[in-house]
């Protein structure tokens, strides 16, 4: 028999050597404690294995919690470098789209100065033309004055001449118009380059700072990924270690198992009819019936689930209860406590075997109310949920039949 | 009964030599006479050369076109007071005033005409008045195409009366004349009564009166005097008529020869004839009493 993993963030390794554990626990301490009177080295041996084992558990649990929160900071670090790449990006763009306005401009800007110097050009000539044709007036006028053989034409060519300086005049009047609007449209030019170019002065200075902060966590980043690496490297060699004590426990549970097999041989007597192992039965089966350990609703499901803040994908080998604070623990089903004590990351553990290689796990426990061999029925309270200050507590409820974990909402009707 | 000689042109049967003179002398005057009294007649003084020069100038708005500014003038001809009424296009007026301002072509640089068309109107010489003048302005200045009349409003009336003043001036130079001739006629009349005085005086031995002599004498020399002076208008009319036809440009200050032929012309030439026979019948009569006096 073997228990998989009880923790979701648990990597699979660590989960069969809990299993395993569990079996052996199991196995030696609690069904057969009077059959292995011979096999107290045995016990022995494997309570200092357990210990070894926890430890190394404990450890690789911290390391890959380590790990766990390295892939998180690197994946928050490189969300961060992405986000400031994208800042970088529209950085760029809109440097780039304020150059391309700024160029616009200073050639608005040297066209309107063109502009200004031909309009100064034209409003001198225009004023000298308009100069030269008031003194050629008046000359033209002194010398015609008191002409009375042509009076007529003489007061028609004073009249035209005052149409021709009226509109020379004009024409002065409207360069000096057309130079002001120009002038004043330069002047606006002139505030408005110098406007883009603090703009862009600032937004250069921004993206300078966007620069050094990515650069900053580009740094960070790699000092992340060297941990990652390094934690990785730790996690591979203390997953080979578990291994390895995997195997050393595997090998006493079948020592366990064959000596307790002889001495149920030994027990029933000359027959020495041999008596067949007991078939693994289903949770449908199950005498009495199964019942919901408490009120709640399921919050984890069985199964792979994926979790998008990590981005990976975890298998839950049981379900997740939320319900209030303190709630009474019920056995799902009549049984013996094979189990009762802490487990790392899951509290108080109870587990109850049910016969036939059926097994329920509670998992999350303030306390206990039954002890370790102590035989239960179907809705006996067990145990209670611990109390917390949001008022809502979570009990792990993970269902086993010849070593596998089943969904327990397949069995049992629970709330989702 | 003894033939009793006829006293008709006794002058010319007693003194013909110096009677050719004076006639001669005469004709020459009276064609002189006859020609300014036509001159004037036709000119009307000096109203024809004012009318010459005066023009009355309709300036157009400048967007008013070519073709309406042609149809404005023919329509300012029609009007009662106006001899001619002439469109200048922009272009014109725009060449026209640069003859006048010669240094202002190279100072236009934008090459552009700021001067708008205008209509010439000119008045007919015996309309140039001032009332006619502002009944014309004002009905040029009445249509909306017209931007404004020049009119010479500040100086018109001046002018009028300076021609007026010339007009006086040449008929009184012209009866000037008319008294000069009238006061050396009485004198030649009187030198040849002195000279034929003992011619007279037989006569009156004979039984003529002296009344009907003087008379006889002064009918004479009217009639001689009406020839002459009819004579010497036609004559001058004839030479007045072939150089208008000949030098045209006189005709702006003179007149068309066509009214030469007018009636009115006719009239007031038989009539300087009649005048001037008079003067020469009162000019014998009173040349002959002061010879009869003694008194010069």
């Amino acid at each position: 028999m073997e228990f998989g993993p009880l923790r979701p963030e648990m990597n699979p390794g660590a989960r069969r050597i809990l299993s395993a554990f569990l079996v052996a626990v199991v196995s030696l301490g609690i069904f057969f404690p009077s059959a292995v009177a011979g096999a107290r080295d045995v016990a022995a041996e494997l309570r200092r294995e357990r210990g070894r084992l926890l430890e190394m558990k404990e450890r690789e649990e911290k390391t890959a919690r380590e790990l766990t929160e390295a892939l998180r900071m690197e994946k928050r670090s490189k969300g961060r470098v992405d986000q400031l790449q994208e800042r970088l990006k529209r950085q760029k763009s809109l440097l780039s789209r304020i150059d391309r306005k700024v160029s616009a401009l200073n050639d608005r800007l040297e066209r309107a100065e063109k502009a200004v110097r031909e309009l100064e050009a034209a409003h001198g000539q225009a004023r000298t033309e308009l100069r030269r044709a008031e003194v050629v007036a008046f000359f033209g006028q002194r010398a015609g004055a008191g002409d009375p053989w042509h009076p007529s034409d003489r007061e028609r060519e004073r009249h035209f001449m005052r149409v021709y300086l009226a509109a020379d005049a004009e024409g002065v009047a409207r360069i000096t118009r057309a130079r002001e609007k120009k002038e004043e449209e330069l002047t606006g030019l002139e505030r408005q380059v110098a406007v883009t170019e603090k703009k862009r002065t600032r937004e250069k200075k921004v993206g300078d700072t966007l620069l050094s902060r990515q650069e900053a966590e580009r740094t960070r980043l790699a000092g992340i990924e060297r941990e990652k690496k390094r934690k990785e490297k730790e996690l591979k060699s203390l997953r080979a270690k578990i291994a390895r004590m995997e195997s050393v426990v595997s090998r006493v549970e079948r020592q366990v198992k064959e000596r307790e097999r002889r001495a149920r041989k030994a027990a029933a007597g000359k027959s020495a009819a041999r008596e067949p192992a007991e078939a693994p039965r289903r949770f449908a089966s199950l005498s009495g019936g199964l019942s919901a350990p408490l009120a709640g609703k399921v919050v984890t499901r069985f199964g792979h689930q994926h979790d998008t803040t990590f981005d990976v994908t975890i298998e839950n080998r049981g379900v997740e209860i939320e319900a209030p604070s303190g709630a009474s623990v019920k056995s799902i089903g009549q049984g013996e406590v094979a189990f009762a004590g802490a487990v790392s990351g899951f509290g108080n553990v109870l587990i109850v075997q049910h016969g036939g290689g059926l097994f329920s796990v509670y998992g999350r426990m303030e306390s206990f109310l039954v002890k370790q061999g102590e035989a239960v029925k179907k809705g006996m309270v067990v145990g209670r949920l611990p109390e917390s200050p949001s008022g809502k507590s979570v009990l792990y409820l993970e269902l086993r039949a010849g070593g596998t974990a089943i969904d327990p909402t397949s069995v049992i009707p629970l709330d989702r | 009964m003894s033939e009793r000689p006829s006293l008709w042109w006794i002058d010319w049967r007693l003194s013909p030599g110096s009677l050719v003179r004076e006639t001669i002398g005469r004709f020459l005057l009276f064609c002189l006479l006859g020609f300014g009294l036509l001159s004037l007649l036709l000119s009307g003084g000096v109203s024809r050369i004012l009318a010459d020069r005066y023009a009355i100038t309709a300036v157009l708005r400048a967007e008013v076109p070519s073709g309406e500014g042609e149809g404005l003038a023919r329509k300012a001809a029609a009007l009662p007071p106006v001899r001619s009424a002439t469109y200048r296009d922009p272009e014109a007026a725009w060449k026209e005033f640069l003859r006048a301002y010669p240094g202002l072509d190279p100072l236009r640089g934008t090459g552009e005409n700021p001067l708008p068309g205008y209509i010439e109107i000119r008045i007919r010489p015996d309309r140039l008045t001032v009332e006619d003048v502002e009944l014309v302005a004002s009905a040029l200045g009445a249509v909306s195409q017209v931007e404004q009349v020049l009119a010479g409003e500040d100086w018109l009336p001046r002018l009028l009366r300076a021609g007026r003043l010339a007009s006086w001036a040449c008929w009184g130079i012209f009866g000037a004349f008319l008294a000069g001739f009238f006061l050396v006629g009485r004198l030649q009349e009187r030198a040849r009564a002195v000279a034929l005085a003992g011619d007279f005086a037989f006569l009156a031995e004979r039984g003529i009166s002296a009344g009907r002599l003087a008379f006889l004498r002064a009918a004479g020399a009217a009639l001689a005097g009406f020839l002459l002076a009819a004579v010497g208008t036609a004559a001058s009319g004839g030479v007045l008529f072939l150089s208008l036809r000949k030098f045209p440009f006189l005709e702006r200050v003179v007149g068309s020869p066509a009214d030469l032929l007018l009636p009115r012309t006719i009239a007031s030439a038989v009539l300087f004839s009649i005048g001037v026979a008079m003067l020469c019948g009162a000019a014998s009569l009173l040349g002959w009493s002061s010879a009869r006096s003694g008194r010069k």
